[in-house]
């Protein structure tokens, strides 16, 4: 207890220059730049199958008028956007472990930042599907006793989630306390 | 389908076939000399007859939403294939009743109950004493007419967790609950076969038939039933045909539903303070009787509606883990006071948080009840609000004491939402764009299921984040100084209300015993 308080001490009363999503004396730690990819893979297949049948479709039927290009047009630009935001969309995911609690921040436009307890974590998930396993990248969740605990990190290396995922159970299970 | 033994494994190797068909943790199998019981025999016509009342209610609604044209019509025609019909349900729901009844089997020792169920699929269950989160007592219409009861006990498992036992004879029932929260609240004189007194309680909230009328009038579900009548009436005159009658029934039948559960359910509410907990009995036809141990609750939240402000009603919900989304669909547990008095509705959250950790609560709470602005040392939010909660803006806020954080929220509907430090999960800020160009920061509160979910929307960003910093370290704080689960082994610091100790908010005047 005397730690903590004195810990608290050192803290700054008034709210760190950065805006309340950084945290002062937070060192962000970031997730592999290859969750871009798998993220731009997910978009091809969603988005830019669809731009490329209307295209063809566009080029086929040259009597349909211009809604079929229209159209195009529009999904073309929302691939692009999407494109763009992806990158720094996930530049903006970070994570880091203080002595009690994790952090977890993502969002570009709609911000959020989850402080997750360890003493409060029920299970942790590690998990990737078949295009992850391919990139080499996973996905850690937290899990507490509320639902509304949004504490998923996407985009984590094999090796890293699992060591974070240890070092997780073993620290909750030091702090583990009752609902 | 892996979980049935193959035809030709059974016969060669009986037990392992029947260890494979269920949900069995050989670490964890029940100790060898527990004293199995049966449910009472007369369970299978109880629940037989609920699954004929379920079909009826089912064929009833069908024929009256799908209406006289599309529906099948009973008349002299073809009556006698309903009538069948519904003799050959019965039969099968008895049988299945009574094959259920036949399988079922419960014990209990100091450390948890179990349960063995189930006929295809066999299911063995163990609920640790020490993670009870609330133990009910329900009687259903037709129980009660045969004096029987059944147990509820619910842990933080969310779903179908937890266990059931029911039909048991009501003072057996009593017998058993009583003697299940003295082994949960870590009490060791309890030998078997012993009787256990019931706790004592004392009176603290109840509920007269006339006000919850009156207040279910009031409420928000008559508003919507008004508006369909007129909208239905306007429509019948433009249209001079009844035709549009016939789309707003279902409207009407679910609204009417909506209050007439509420009305059953809520009706003759009492609330009582026991060392056991919190103590609360209602219900018309089926009646509840809710136990919830100190320490359970893990947010509470009084509220006003618009209609209420007049004659100062609030109604007061909780977040009790067990209670999540109860599988029979009956939400009324988490409700803690229909609608009470301001006076009662701060007796009833004394019944959950004794000492608020404030020295003038009654003015704290009053302020966080019906005040605006930043008196009482509440934090809103900052003026550039007014752009996206224009109503509201004065009122959304927050106020930290020693032992919880108050929210208090809206102009139209007033809320105060109450959460216990050391009953914090997580905690988040939320931030979109419009709220990034006005300096504005949303704070949510993690609870467990429930119908409170706190938050304080558009704090000014420098509130946000240092309420999101000190909140945190206030939670792990008071988490290490929290009771133990078995609330009766608890040293000097344990949260127990103490029976001597009058209630910081003034208990209504009148003799409630």
């Amino acid at each position: 207890m005397t730690d903590e308080s004195a810990s608290d001490l050192h803290v700054p009363v008034s709210a760190p220059a950065a805006g309340p999503f950084d945290p002062e004396g937070i060192v962000w730690q970031r997730v592999s730049p290859r969750l871009v990819t798998a993220r731009l893979i997910m978009l091809a297949v969603f988005l830019g199958i669809p731009l490329l049948a209307l295209v063809v479709l566009a080029i086929a039927l040259p009597g349909a008028g211009p809604w079929l290009w229209i159209s195009a047009a529009v999904v073309a630009v929302l691939v692009a956007w999407s494109a763009i935001v992806i990158s720094r969309q996930v530049r903006a995911i970070g994570f880091a472990e203080r002595d009690e609690d994790l952090l977890i921040r993502k969002g570009v436009m709609f911000r959020s930042l989850v402080v997750v307890p360890y003493g409060r974590m029920q299970f942790v998930d590690v998990s990737a599907g078949p295009l992850a396993r391919k990139l080499g990248i996973s996905s850690l969740q937290l899990h507490t006793a509320s639902p509304g605990t949004d504490a998923t990190i996407d985009g984590l290396v094999p090796s890293e989630a699992a060591r974070l995922r240890d070092r997780l159970a073993s620290r909750g299970e030091a702090r583990l306390a009752g609902l | 389908m892996s979980h049935l033994p193959p035809q030709g494994a059974s016969p060669a190797q009986p037990e392992p076939a029947e260890v494979e068909s269920g949900e069995v943790e050989s670490v964890d199998a029940p100790p060898a000399d527990l004293v199995w019981r049966r449910l009472h025999p007369v369970t299978p016509l109880v629940r037989g007859w609920a699954v004929i009342a379920v079909l009826l209610v089912i064929f009833g609604r069908q024929s009256i939403e799908n209406g006289p044209e599309n529906g099948i019509p009973v008349d002299g025609s073809n009556w006698w294939i309903f009538a069948s019909g519904f003799v050959v349900v019965a039969l099968i729901g008895g049988v299945y009743s009574w094959l259920s009844w036949r399988v079922t089997r419960y014990a209990y020792d100091a450390d948890a109950v179990y349960v063995h169920s189930g006929i295809l699929f066999r299911q063995q269950r163990k609920v640790r004493l020490d993670r009870l989160q609330a133990i009910d007592i329900v009687k259903p219409l037709l129980a009660r007419f045969f004096g029987l009861a059944e147990l509820k006990l619910s842990v933080a498992g969310g779903g179908d967790s937890g266990a059931r036992l029911g039909f048991l004879r009501d003072a057996d029932a009593n017998q058993l609950r009583n003697l299940l929260l003295a082994r949960a609240a870590g009490l060791e004189e309890t030998a078997e076969g012993e009787v256990i007194p019931e706790a004592p309680e004392s009176p603290v909230l109840q509920v007269p038939p006339g006000r919850l009328i009156v207040s279910l009038l009031l409420s928000g579900a008559t508003i919507a039933l008004f508006l369909i009548i007129a909208g239905s009436i306007g429509a019948v005159i433009a249209a001079r045909s009844a035709g549009p009658l016939a789309t707003i029934l279902p409207a009407l039948i679910g609204v009417g539903a909506y209050v007439a559960s509420r009305f059953t359910s809520e009706f003759n509410f009492t609330g009582a303070i026991s060392p056991d907990g919190i103590r609360l009995r209602h219900g018309l036809l089926e009646t509840r009787s809710q136990t919830i141990p100190p320490g359970r609750v893990q947010a509470i939240r009084l509220s006003q509606g618009l209609l209420w402000r007049k004659a100062d009603w609030w109604r007061v919900e909780v977040n009790v883990a067990g209670y999540a989304d109860a599988s029979d669909g009956n939400a009324s547990g988490t409700v803690l006071l229909p609608v009470g008095s301001r006076d009662e509705a701060l007796s009833a959250l004394w019944l959950v948080l004794p000492d608020l950790g404030v020295a003038d609560p009654r003015a704290v709470l009053e302020t966080a009840l019906s005040g605006s602005g930043r008196d009482g040392g509440f934090i809103t939010s900052p003026r550039s609000a007014v752009w996206v909660d224009p109503l509201a803006w004065r009122r959304n806020g927050y106020r930290v004491t020693d032992r919880g954080l108050l929210i208090r929220r809206g102009r139209l509907t007033r809320r105060l939402e109450v959460v216990p430090h050391e009953r914090t999960q997580s905690l988040g800020l939320a931030q979109g764009p419009l709220q990034r160009r006005l300096g504005l920061t949303s704070f949510v509160l993690h609870s467990t299921p429930g119908p409170v979910s706190p938050m304080v929307p558009h704090l000014a960003d420098a509130d946000a984040a240092d309420l999101l910093r000190t909140q945190a370290s206030r939670a792990r704080a008071a988490r290490t100084l929290a009771g133990p689960e078995r609330w009766m082994q608890a040293t000097g610091q344990h949260p127990s209300p103490e029976l001597s100790s009058p209630p910081p908010p003034p208990l209504p005047p009148k003799d409630l015993s």
